[in-house]
């Protein structure tokens, strides 16, 4: 009997114990806000906060709290180049947690500025999405390199460190060369890209247009074989069209539709290459 | 007029802003009769001064057709409905809305706002008499939160207007 009841004891403690957890853990999301929270794990242990910055990018912070929270802080991650040291006394609560986070992001305003300027006017390779959290850019400089810009996050406007790779050695070494000579021409005054570009002396490989990917400017591919007719067509747009509409109808890879035009029937091979090749 | 049936507000795709681009072009090279663009810097809303043809019940009458061009345009058809007052046709609801098929279900990319104009003036000059149509009050009253022509059910009855 005694023993019945000093299990239950521990178990109504146990309760006790996580609700005033809960409770807490509660209220402080409710400062925060609950429109900005994101995920939120059943135990109330795992939940993340969106927040955006002072140019209106969009971050996910992530916070893993420790069973004897606020004894121990929240530890978190987010898509930064560095994590800040969290000031953490066991009365502060989940809002100086997002303070200190903002005041961290507003940090890395420039920085990002930086990276967005790179993404925005110039090729970069293998970055559909490129990371916030990377100081490193590949850029595209023609066929034979690829520049590997390494961008200080205390001084982002500073000349980057780069590295020169590609196929050919001879290119590569060219480009390399004319780098370190010019090089003490970098000037924070300037664009990420006119900086490059007089430094190197040439014109760089601006971004794809990101509808079409490496096929926007590209010729049509598809006729309509109605001679009346004769229109042609991207397969890719048309592709689009008749999946758009509730008439269309596929066999194989190949999708039966009508022309946009004249309304005879089309048939189009579905093109299985990412539109963002 | 603003709350009239707001469509989405996502800006225009970068494929829909240059076809909105060369129709624009092509518009002011070639203007449709009895159509006049009224120049503004947005090129979502374009709103359209329609003059009713000669000979028509229309003519001389002006109205205002405005048009509002989703995110994904021309895979999806824009938006056309009537400034108030809307012209008295059977196909033409009290509140701008227009019953036409090419503005819904049988649209296609290949149409573009000029044709779009062209199907208008013919359906309003092809019209016998000024009536609104049968159900014009229930339907209004279905709009009344604002809801756009686009997200009706239509049925295309009768194709001789």
């Amino acid at each position: 009997m005694m023993m019945e009841e000093s299990i239950e004891r521990a178990r109504c403690e146990e309760l006790a114990k996580s609700s005033s957890f809960y409770r807490k853990v509660y209220s402080e999301i409710e400062e925060v806000g609950w429109e900005s929270l994101r995920r939120l794990g059943g135990d109330l242990t795992f939940f993340s906060f969106h927040i955006l910055d002072k140019k209106g990018r969009a971050h996910i912070l992530e916070l893993q709290l420790d069973r004897d929270y606020p004894n121990s802080p929240p530890s978190l991650s987010a898509d930064v180049p560095y994590m800040f040291s969290l000031e953490w006394s066991t009365s502060s609560r989940l809002k100086d947690v997002m303070h200190q986070f903002q005041k961290h992001l507003d940090s890395l305003q420039e920085f990002w500025s930086v990276l967005d300027d790179i993404d925005k006017s110039l090729s970069v390779v293998d970055a559909k999405q490129p990371s916030r959290a990377s100081p490193i850019r590949r850029i595209l400089a023609g066929k034979e390199c690829n520049i590997i810009a390494h961008i200080n996050f205390n001084d982002p406007k500073s000349l980057p460190e780069c590295r020169f790779i590609g196929p050919e050695p001879t290119a590569v070494n060219n480009l390399l060369m004319i780098w370190r000579r010019n090089s003490k021409k970098w000037s924070k005054e300037k664009s990420f890209l006119e900086n490059l570009e007089c430094i190197l002396g040439t014109e760089l490989p601006k971004p794809p247009d990101e509808e079409l990917g490496a096929r926007s400017g590209t010729r049509t591919d598809y006729t309509c074989e109605n001679i009346s007719c004769n229109k042609s067509f991207h397969s890719l747009c048309l592709t689009d069209w008749l999946r758009s509409i509730t008439t269309t109808r596929q066999s194989f890879d190949v999708l039966f539709g009508n022309c946009p035009y004249c309304s005879d029937p089309v048939a189009v091979k579905i093109n299985n290459m990412n539109k963002l090749d | 007029m603003s709350s009239s049936g707001a469509p989405s507000h996502k800006a225009l795709s970068k494929i829909a802003c240059k076809r909105l681009q060369k129709e624009l072009v092509e518009w002011q090279m070639n203007p449709p009769t009895g159509f006049k663009h009224k120049v503004t810097d947005n090129l979502q809303r374009w709103i359209i001064e329609v003059i009713g043809a000669p000979g028509t019940l229309y003519a001389n009458e002006t109205y205002q057709l405005q048009v509002d061009f989703p995110e994904h345009y021309p895979m999806e058809s824009p938006q056309v409905i009537f400034l108030l007052p809307a012209p008295l046709h059977p196909h033409i609801y009290s509140n701008g809305h227009i019953c036409l098929d090419i503005l819904y279900d049988s649209w296609s990319p290949a149409m573009t706002v000029s044709s779009i104009c062209i199907s208008i003036l013919s359906m309003l000059s092809s019209s016998t008499e000024k009536q609104r149509p049968t159900d014009n009050d229930r339907y209004v009253q279905n709009c009344k939160n604002g809801r756009s022509p686009k997200e009706t059910r239509w049925w295309f009855h009768d194709d001789k207007v």
